[in-house]
């Protein structure tokens, strides 16, 4: 007799195997690109006007935000308007990872009730669509670097790093999100809360070096401020980033990551049931 | 994960699915919708938010090349359960499913996971998701679309589509993609009577020595025409296997309705 195709048995508790989950995982990486390029075609990203909606809105955003602080803080430096646009669109990268990852498994329901496939390609798919989101704002805020008139250096490269460091975290964060989703349906109706926390903990609105020494602790609790304070210094001051920070920002991503999948790999073959 | 891209000529009579002592248990929530606020508000009333249902019970099946087996049962039996424990969709709790071939779904739901893109997007998201590349879609692209009967209708998003047209795009591409073994759940119920009797046809055609069919129906004369084997579960238990005409008969016996024309009828 010949040997089985496939052979499912029951999953003592915990992972399944990870060698043959990354082959299947890897084998339909297609399905990410695809599902990922229809999503924003059915969002229209793909037409000029659509394009021009993904810059324009954190634009306003900016805007908005740089009236507020030109009110409260009375600053009117166009450095710091670049520091804040800079901040907010990595900002949004997590944001957008966050709010795209967070109903990314629910609503895969027909999907997941009809096919065997690791689940873990919905979220991951938030993420790429995320990222196809922020690339155009990278190119808007390299115009405004450049009207405003901060130095282009070859420090300036640091932000790769960063941005992969911030890549990671988004990832390991839509994949917790998504999972917990699944249990208390009402995650995605708290996480506007959640991220406009978040928004006001991290160095966007300020600069790091500017908080109160009383208020250090938001340095440590929130997993974004070690990586946006790095952003902010390699592409708006040109200077390389503090070791320490972008190690701390990668123990955070990577904490989450480990935890997160776990989470998730443990539970999703109960996806289909709890649907 | 099953895969749609492997595919093997088998000889008939070749073991196609092995079920040895497969049991199901899971627990669900009670609630459709699981929220925080919920178990929040209930917490310290000690009332249950999950319950644990025990939907297959020590079933052994082997199915063969050749074979076309019907599934019977009423509802709850655990029908649904066990192909999706075969599609490798849900482990099962104990026991071991061995399956030699690709196996295709056509489960209750059918394709179609975002209603905002269109059939076409939809059709390909959803081979891409199973594991075929998209050359291999691409190529039975054609097909599915001219089996569906949509016409210009797969462009749109399927949101806009009736339920007969969700469920005849469903059943083409489950039949198009001729994988070793085919699982249809209860799908061949919708869509127009000419439609019906497309699909009935087509799954006869489909019906040949080096592939393994799977029909879960409740249509007692169309089990009787297209099956050459028929199972009936009942709370999670085989009951009875055997020659189409004497399982059916025994349960529809069992049911104390007889031959009736209700359920005699087709589909």
């Amino acid at each position: 007799m010949s040997t089985p195709l496939q052979v499912y048995e029951p999953f003592k508790a915990g992972l399944p195997k990870l060698g043959r989950y990354w082959k299947s995982l890897w084998s339909r990486r297609t399905f990410i690109k695809e599902y990922s390029k229809s999503e924003l075609r059915e969002q229209h990203f793909d037409s000029v006007f659509g394009q021009l909606w993904l810059v324009l809105n954190p634009l306003l955003l900016s805007a908005v935000y740089f009236i507020l602080i030109m009110i409260i803080g009375g600053n009117t430096d166009s450095a710091r308007y670049a520091h804040l646009t800079a901040s907010l669109f990595l900002f949004y990268l997590v944001a957008n990872s966050l709010t795209g990852g967070v109903k990314s498994v629910t609503a895969g329901q027909r999907l997941i009730l009809n096919t065997a496939f690791p689940r873990i390609m919905l979220p991951i798919s938030a993420v790429v669509i995320a990222i196809f989101k922020f690339l155009p704002t990278l190119i808007v805020f390299l115009a405004i670097k450049a009207v405003v008139g901060t130095p282009f250096t070859f420090e300036m490269l640091w932000a790769i790093p960063v941005l992969l460091i911030t890549i990671f975290l988004a990832l390991a964060l839509a994949i917790t999100i998504s999972c917990i989703n699944v249990y208390f349906r009402d995650i995605a109706s708290f996480l506007p809360y959640l991220t406009r926390t978040l928004l006001y903990l991290s160095p966007i609105l300020y600069v790091a070096s500017d908080l109160k020494p009383s208020l250090r602790a938001i340095e440590i609790v929130n997993p974004l401020f070690p990586i946006l304070d790095s952003w902010s210094r390699a592409m708006v001051q040109g200077e390389a980033p503090q070791p320490s920070s972008m190690l701390q920002g990668l123990a955070w991503a990577t904490g989450f990551f480990f935890v997160g999948t776990y989470f998730f790999l443990s539970r999703e073959r109960e996806f289909a049931v709890r649907l | 994960m099953s895969s749609l891209s492997v595919s093997s000529s088998h000889i008939t009579n070749e073991l196609a699915v092995s079920i040895r002592g497969v049991g199901l248990t899971y627990t669900t929530s009670i609630d459709k919708k699981p929220t925080l606020k919920s178990r929040v508000k209930s917490l310290g009333r000690g009332t249950k938010q999950t319950r644990v249902v025990r939907a297959l019970d020590d079933i052994n099946l082997d199915i063969q090349y050749g074979q076309v087996l019907g599934v019977i049962g009423t509802n709850g039996a655990g029908k649904s359960s066990l192909m999706r424990c075969v599609a490798g969709i849900l482990p099962p709790s104990q026991g071991r499913i061995e399956v030699y071939g690709s196996v295709s779904t056509l489960l209750a739901l059918g394709v179609g996971f975002n209603p905002s893109m269109s059939g076409r997007d939809n059709v390909f998201l959803g081979g891409l998701a199973a594991g075929m590349s998209r050359e291999e879609i691409a190529g039975n692209f054609d097909e599915i679309a001219e089996f569906s009967e949509l016409g210009d209708a797969i462009d749109a998003p399927m949101r806009t589509y009736s339920s007969g047209m969700y469920a005849r795009l469903a059943f083409s591409v489950a039949a198009v993609v001729r994988p070793d073994i085919l699982i249809i759940d209860e799908a061949l119920s919708t869509g127009d009577a000419k439609f019906k009797e497309k699909s009935l046809n087509r799954v006869k055609e489909l019906r040949s020595d080096d592939r393994a069919l799977i029909l879960v129906s409740h249509a007692m004369q169309t089990l009787r025409d297209t099956c050459n084997d028929v199972v009936w579960l009942h709370k999670g238990k085989l009951v009875q296997r055997g020659e189409p005409n004497a399982v059916i008969h025994a349960y529809q016996e069992f049911l104390h309705l007889g031959k009736s024309a209700v359920i005699d009828e087709d589909f």
